[in-house]
């Protein structure tokens, strides 16, 4: 009986699936408003970007991801403000082991790694993939494993918010430049260069690293936040 | 075929053999302490073995392949030891016993011993 049951919401599950998956068919043409071809041609004429999606997470649709950024930061101050009370020793967790001698000199050897990887992913966005996000989240985590390996290890909160706000700050002032210069907000004001070189692409790399600057400093505050709860 | 590639597809060969053996290990190991074991040394070698034969095969166009690899294999190096000695221990204190196999006693053989040596460390 319950196999009977399970086998039927089985292939109603997958009845939806297939129709979801089949009803724009195949081969068909999906580019109506010639959006694709309008991005793709755009990126490598106008703004010499060799990652496509993040000219248009950066540039085309740079206000949305301006959006992100304050949504990512108020679930940071939200969280921060919900465990602040709590925390009544700054610098004191409670640990049922700690971590051994060898995990903390492997993630002394390690955390710088990471860190470089993370910069590396969010310098390069424009040319590989990758970019703000995904490189703060690399730093985050690096963050974390000296946060595991070590008990006494402490991020200063107020250079954290200081990095946060400065990033954000200045991805607001690059947007009205380019409203200045460009005519629109977070218009692309600067020269592009040349394809696939380290310095191209004008404002996206420079909007991608104060992005990685600021993704990594409010991950790492929230890690950080949630080691110290009490309880 | 050039000899690169037939010293590079051997490395990859062996690599590939390891990598099978030691998810065939994680599979059909019964505790954590012998999945660790299959899931670091094996797994550990067969990628380290794996990476410089991609390293010494890309070596006829570009020699800076087997400097990335190297640093790839470094790292490795360094991580999956720890990795596996950090969850081996978590789950030692964590009080997970070995399994025997055949013993009547079972994990109460290990458990006693367990016990035994922290009433000692206690009285201490």
């Amino acid at each position: 009986m319950k196999k009977a049951i399970v086998i039927f919401f089985l292939a109603v599950f997958g009845y939806f699936m297939a129709i979801t998956f089949l009803s724009p068919e195949f081969e068909a043409d999906r580019n109506r408003n010639g959006v694709k071809d309008f991005y793709l041609e755009k990126t490598v004429s106008d703004l010499k970007t060799a990652n496509t999606v993040t000219a248009i997470v950066v540039n085309f649709r740079g206000f949305d991801t301006l959006g992100e950024v304050t949504v990512l930061f108020l679930a940071a101050t939200a969280l921060g403000s919900i465990l602040f009370k709590k925390r009544h020793h700054i610098g004191e967790r409670t640990v049922l082991y700690p971590a051994s001698t060898i995990v903390g000199s492997g993630a002394k050897l390690i955390f710088p790694a990471i860190i470089l990887l993370g910069a590396y992913v969010f310098i390069h966005g424009h040319l590989t993939p990758g970019g703000g996000f995904q490189g703060g989240t690399i730093i985050a985590t690096g963050f974390l494993l000296m946060l595991i390996s070590y008990r006494n290890f402490s991020i200063s909160h107020n250079i954290l918010s200081v990095i946060e706000s400065l990033a954000g700050i200045l991805f607001v002032v690059f947007g009205f430049m380019g409203l200045i210069y460009g005519g629109s907000f977070l218009e692309n004001f600067m020269g592009t260069g040349i394809l696939n070189d380290l310095f191209s692409g004008g404002v996206i790399p420079v909007i991608y690293i104060l992005v990685g600057f600021k993704v990594a400093a409010e991950l790492t505050g929230l890690i950080y936040t949630i080691l110290h709860e009490k309880g | 075929m050039t000899i690169y590639q037939t010293i590079g597809g051997i490395l990859i060969l062996i690599g590939a053999v390891f990598l099978f053996l030691g998810g065939l290990g994680i599979y059909r190991m019964p505790d954590i302490y012998n999945r660790l074991q299959a899931g670091t040394k094996a797994t550990t070698l067969g990628a380290m073995s794996l990476i410089l034969g991609v390293g010494v095969v890309k070596m006829e166009d570009d020699w800076t392949w087997m400097v990335k690899m190297a640093i790839i294999v470094i790292f490795i190096a360094f991580s999956n030891p720890i990795s596996s000695h950090a969850l081996a221990r978590a789950m030692y204190h964590r009080k997970k016993y070995p399994y025997i196999k055949d013993n009547k006693e079972g994990m109460d053989a290990y458990r006693k011993v367990m016990e035994k040596e922290e009433e000692r460390k206690k009285k201490k």
